[in-house]
């Protein structure tokens, strides 16, 4: 069995195949599009893309080249109102300086996610919309787009993006959803009513949840990445306890003090969780330089693996730009705000950069092919 | 009445690479419009959820750069060849 990876990137796709995990060629694809995430459904492969002249677009493939564009993709109601303060964030105005106001745009796809024979899209201006016939055409989730309280949500720096979905393999009615920053909310009747899990979490009464991983086959164990700190949950969100033993400690600009960071990856047959501290949130870089991938194997503490990781790397690592195989032994796969991806084929033991120079790395996603 | 419409690269890709397409319609608002009704992809591209046309979208024709906003309001002619682009900004 061989790999590849999809490497979301400000200016198109990197496309990553090996066979053993060692020998790495790389294809650039959709040259010019900003790629913001990919998701495979047996042997179809998605890539969505966006683009402040030309919006936001899907493209599906068989074989990680000859990408088709599909004839629809998630789009809001012309009638649906959108939130000022996201529109003023991701700069809706025209080139002369003229907010466009009142309607909600879908602005980026955050995040896909097959599951349960549909195809899920989380997108800012933050909302789930689903296809059920491999994107050729998609609904929004009322339930969850239209639900009471929207009007109070807050954008994080990055606007109001929808950026996280979990699901249960074993219950179709639940499914989780993280936006940056109204919080982490849960379904448990198949989208028709949602109710926010936040609880102990810090925050600044709106939570800014950056990702959450989880296994679907044991589903009600979460594990999080949080603005304020790392955490974890084993009754499927309605408590979070403090997940931050061994991981290097910041101060944050509202003083807590926590561990920062964007992505969080779960190995499923090891039961490892890996993060990437950054320096806080005033730094957004690793602590001196020194790049490191966290490790947590017994659910309690973290261990830092740097070999083959630079010591004078001063770029991040965003919440969609990391990513396990789930092969045996589990290989991950990130890149950062700087154009290079490093790969470990030993669980985060020994990393290597397998490609460097491209542009900003914006998504990450590998599959066993 | 038929003019000749040039993508941008980036939208080659919706259309499997091609270059130049046919369109009908006597402005340029009415030439979008036309080819997003004949390939939905495109339409995707040209017009926001409200029906807009996306406000960085630019048309170049004759030598003159035709904005969204101007669009409906500059007619072409039978023959015309017009070269879709984006607006240029930042470095």
């Amino acid at each position: 069995m061989g790999v590849a990876v999809i490497v979301g990137t400000a200016k198109g796709a990197a496309v990553l195949k090996s066979e053993d995990r060692q020998h790495w060629h790389m294809s650039f694809e959709l040259r010019g599009w900003p790629v913001t995430a990919s998701a495979r459904d047996g042997t179809r492969t998605y890539v969505a893309v966006n683009s402040p002249n030309f919006g936001v677009a899907l493209f599906a493939s068989d074989e990680f080249s000859n990408w088709k564009q599909l004839g629809a993709a998630p789009r809001y109601r012309p009638e649906d109102r959108g939130n000022p303060e996201h529109h003023r964030l991701v700069a809706k105005m025209d080139f002369e300086g003229k907010l466009k106001g009142g309607g909600r745009f879908v602005d980026q796809i955050w995040t896909l996610h097959p599951a349960h024979g549909a195809l899920y899209a989380g997108v800012s201006e933050a909302g789930l919309f689903v296809s059920s016939d491999h994107g050729e055409s998609w609904e929004p989730v009322d339930g969850f787009n239209e639900q009471p309280g929207r009007e109070t949500w807050a954008p994080g720096f990055g606007g109001l993006g929808l950026h996280t979905i979990l699901t249960d393999a074993k219950n179709p009615e639940r499914m989780w959803v993280g936006i940056s920053a109204a919080g982490f909310f849960r379904t448990d009747d198949g989208g028709k009513t949602w109710t926010r899990k936040d609880n102990n979490v810090h925050g600044f009464g709106a939570n800014c949840v950056h990702h959450v991983a989880n296994d679907p086959s044991n589903a009600s164990v979460l594990y999080r990445q949080e603005h304020f700190g790392v955490y974890r949950s084993e009754d499927s969100g309605d408590t979070w306890e403090v997940w931050e033993d061994g991981l290097p400690i910041a101060e944050m600009s509202d003083g807590h003090r926590c561990s920062f960071g964007f992505p969080l990856v779960h190995d499923r047959k090891s039961s490892a969780t890996f993060v990437v501290p950054l320096d806080g949130d005033n730094f957004r870089f690793p602590r001196g330089g020194q790049l490191a991938v966290y490790r947590c194997t017994d659910g309690k503490s973290w261990q830092p693996l740097t070999a083959g990781l630079p010591s004078n790397c001063f770029a991040g690592v965003l919440r969609g730009s990391m990513a396990g195989d789930q092969m045996d032994p589990g290989g991950l796969y990130f890149g950062t705000t700087a154009g290079s991806i490093y790969a470990s084929a030993d669980l985060g033991e020994s990393w290597r950069e397998i490609a460097s120079g491209l542009p900003r790395i914006m998504s990450v996603e590998a599959y066993v092919t | 009445m038929s003019v000749r419409v040039q993508l941008p690269p980036m939208l080659r890709h919706a259309m499997g690479g091609e270059r130049w397409l046919e369109a009908e319609g006597i402005s340029v608002a009415a030439v979008l419009r036309d080819l997003g009704q004949k390939h939905p992809r495109l339409k995707l591209h040209f017009f926001d959820e409200q029906g807009a046309i996306r406000h960085n979208i630019v048309c170049v024709h004759g030598g003159s750069v035709v904005r969204a906003r101007e669009m409906a309001a500059h007619h072409l002619h039978a023959s015309d060849e017009i070269v879709l682009t984006n607006a240029l900004a930042g470095g």
